[in-house]
């Protein structure tokens, strides 16, 4: 089987469970408090940020704090539990597939769904700054190329996250601590990004990325530029140590 | 069914050490951090545990909460995986006994999770507060009931969260569904704004709330609050079960 029909077939696994239902919630609920307080942006004088730059980064700064790494966690445990549950892994391991193969699948169909989630939270933005645009009567919609361009970066700074907690998932058998992990290490990402070794923990990158964009927009706040040269090696390095043990390590457990 | 077979089941879950090594991680946060910023937090006339959970309980109570979730899906998981639940079905007794005995674990590990945070908090207190803030038998007597006080009163409004979370659990019958509902059910709870009463009665954001400092007629309504909930929630529980028992 070549590698675009297995990840075919991994879509068709999951094309009954509501993972699209959830994740659109998801960029329903950041909203809504952002529309409700919208006056709130007016009253950035100290920052020097604009209302509508002000609008989009915080809901923004919302997603890549907590609700984009536990809503990975969440896909993680659908690709799982559609796998293990009734024993499906037994059944895929039988056929003449190879692992790798099979878990590179699995990561591609995790990517799409982060991507998707990315989708959605602009698409949301836009329909969310219409309305504010409506109630506040100011202009509070940016132009698609930066929107896209700050989504597109968001998405790239996530993917040695999401490589990290799939060597998680792969690698811890109980789902109690695979998610336990993946839960508990959101958390510090928000000191993290404080502290002079930032690059070295990947859950912390993509709030690093807005975190420095907010920087960027605001006026009176400090962007602390990201050196390039220690932080692109170590998450390519950390994105492929973790894509290479989980291929090797995938179905490890099912085959003893 | 009783209280012992839940605890058996849960043996090869991992789920009582996720709870110890969770409130190990939450104890850590107030250490660490007076390990690294204490000269913010250590000036001559505050309440050492008015400083240490202002500055710590977002961070703890965010770490309780994922942690009861996920302990509250597992639960359940054990049951739906491989269908046992319809072996539990066919035995003699009711369903919603098998739910209070899940809160009553849920109950159990969280009352070892907030232990050990009393201890930490209380070490804390100990190391960086004792002798120059804190005077003598009578003042130390004075921090310990403090303490406990504040976390008995973290562990009443954590509860609500915990039989919401079972309650989703027992309903979804794909532990992801309901570790997504409980999620999003979270981040919208760290979404509300903190100055509205009636929004912060949400189960799911009670349990950021902080004794120490607060009037004591809004302590004395969110415990009201809390207890209201914790029953509405049992007899939602109750409802539903009798009437997915009588369409399946």
């Amino acid at each position: 089987m070549n590698f675009l029909s297995l990840v075919c077939v991994e879509f068709k696994k999951i094309r009954r469970s509501k993972i699209i239902l959830i994740m659109f919630i998801a960029a329903v609920i950041l909203w809504i408090p952002s529309i409700v307080n919208a006056r709130l942006n007016f009253k950035m004088d100290d920052v020097g940020i604009s209302p509508e730059n002000n609008y989009m980064i915080q809901g923004f700064l919302g997603m890549a704090w907590f609700m984009f790494p536990a809503s990975m966690i969440v896909g993680i445990v659908l690709l799982n539990q559609t796998e293990r549950g009734n024993r499906g892994i037994i059944k895929m391991l039988s056929l003449p597939v190879s692992t790798v193969k099979l878990c590179l699948a699995k990561f591609t169909v995790l990517l799409s769904l982060a991507a998707f989630q990315v989708l959605i939270l602009t698409i949301m933005y836009y329909a969310s700054a219409a309305i504010t645009s409506r109630i506040q009567d100011y202009n509070f919609i940016l132009p698609p190329l930066f929107v896209f361009k700050e989504a597109g970066l968001f998405f790239l700074a996530a993917i040695p996250m999401i490589a990290v907690f799939w060597l998680l998932s792969v690698f811890i058998q109980t789902p109690v601590f695979s998610i336990g992990t993946g839960f508990a290490s959101i958390v510090p990402s928000v000191l993290m990004i404080n502290t002079k070794i930032w690059f070295a923990y990947p859950m912390s990158y993509p709030l690093f990325i807005i975190t420095y964009e907010y920087g960027k927009l605001a006026d009176n706040m400090e962007a602390s530029q990201p050196k390039l040269i220690p932080w692109i090696p170590v998450a390519a390095g950390i994105t492929f140590v973790c894509i290479i043990i989980s291929c090797l390590c995938f179905g490890q457990a099912e085959r003893k | 069914m009783n209280f012992r077979s839940e605890c058996r089941k849960i043996k090869r879950t991992g789920f009582l050490p996720a709870f110890i090594a969770g409130g190990f991680l939450a104890g850590a946060v107030p250490v660490l951090n007076m390990l690294f910023r204490s000269a913010n937090y250590i000036k001559p006339d505050v309440n050492p545990v008015e400083v240490l959970f202002m500055a710590n309980w977002q961070t703890m109570a965010l770490l309780n909460i994922l942690l009861v979730l996920e302990g509250a899906c597992i639960l359940y998981h054990t049951e739906y995986t491989d269908n046992a639940m319809q072996r539990m079905r066919t035995l003699p007794f009711n369903e919603s006994g098998l739910f209070i005995n899940k809160f009553l674990l849920v109950l159990m590990m969280c009352t070892i999770l907030v232990a050990i945070e009393a201890a930490a908090i209380g070490f804390c207190c100990e190391h960086w507060f004792g002798g120059t803030v804190i005077h003598g038998a009578a003042g130390y007597m004075h921090i310990c009931i403090e303490i406990l006080e504040s976390l008995g009163y973290s562990l009443l409004l954590v509860l609500p969260a915990a039989l919401l979370s079972l309650f989703i659990a027992s309903i979804c019958k794909n532990m992801w569904v309901s570790l997504g509902i409980g999620v999003l059910c979270i981040f919208t709870a760290t979404m509300l704004p903190a100055d509205n009463f009636v929004l912060s009665l949400f189960p799911f954001a009670m349990p950021f709330q902080i004794l120490a400092g607060t009037a004591p007629d809004t302590v004395y309504n969110f415990i009201t609050a809390c207890i209201a909930e914790i029953i509405i929630i049992l007899l939602a529980e109750m409802l539903f079960l009798k009437a997915r028992r009588s369409f399946e």
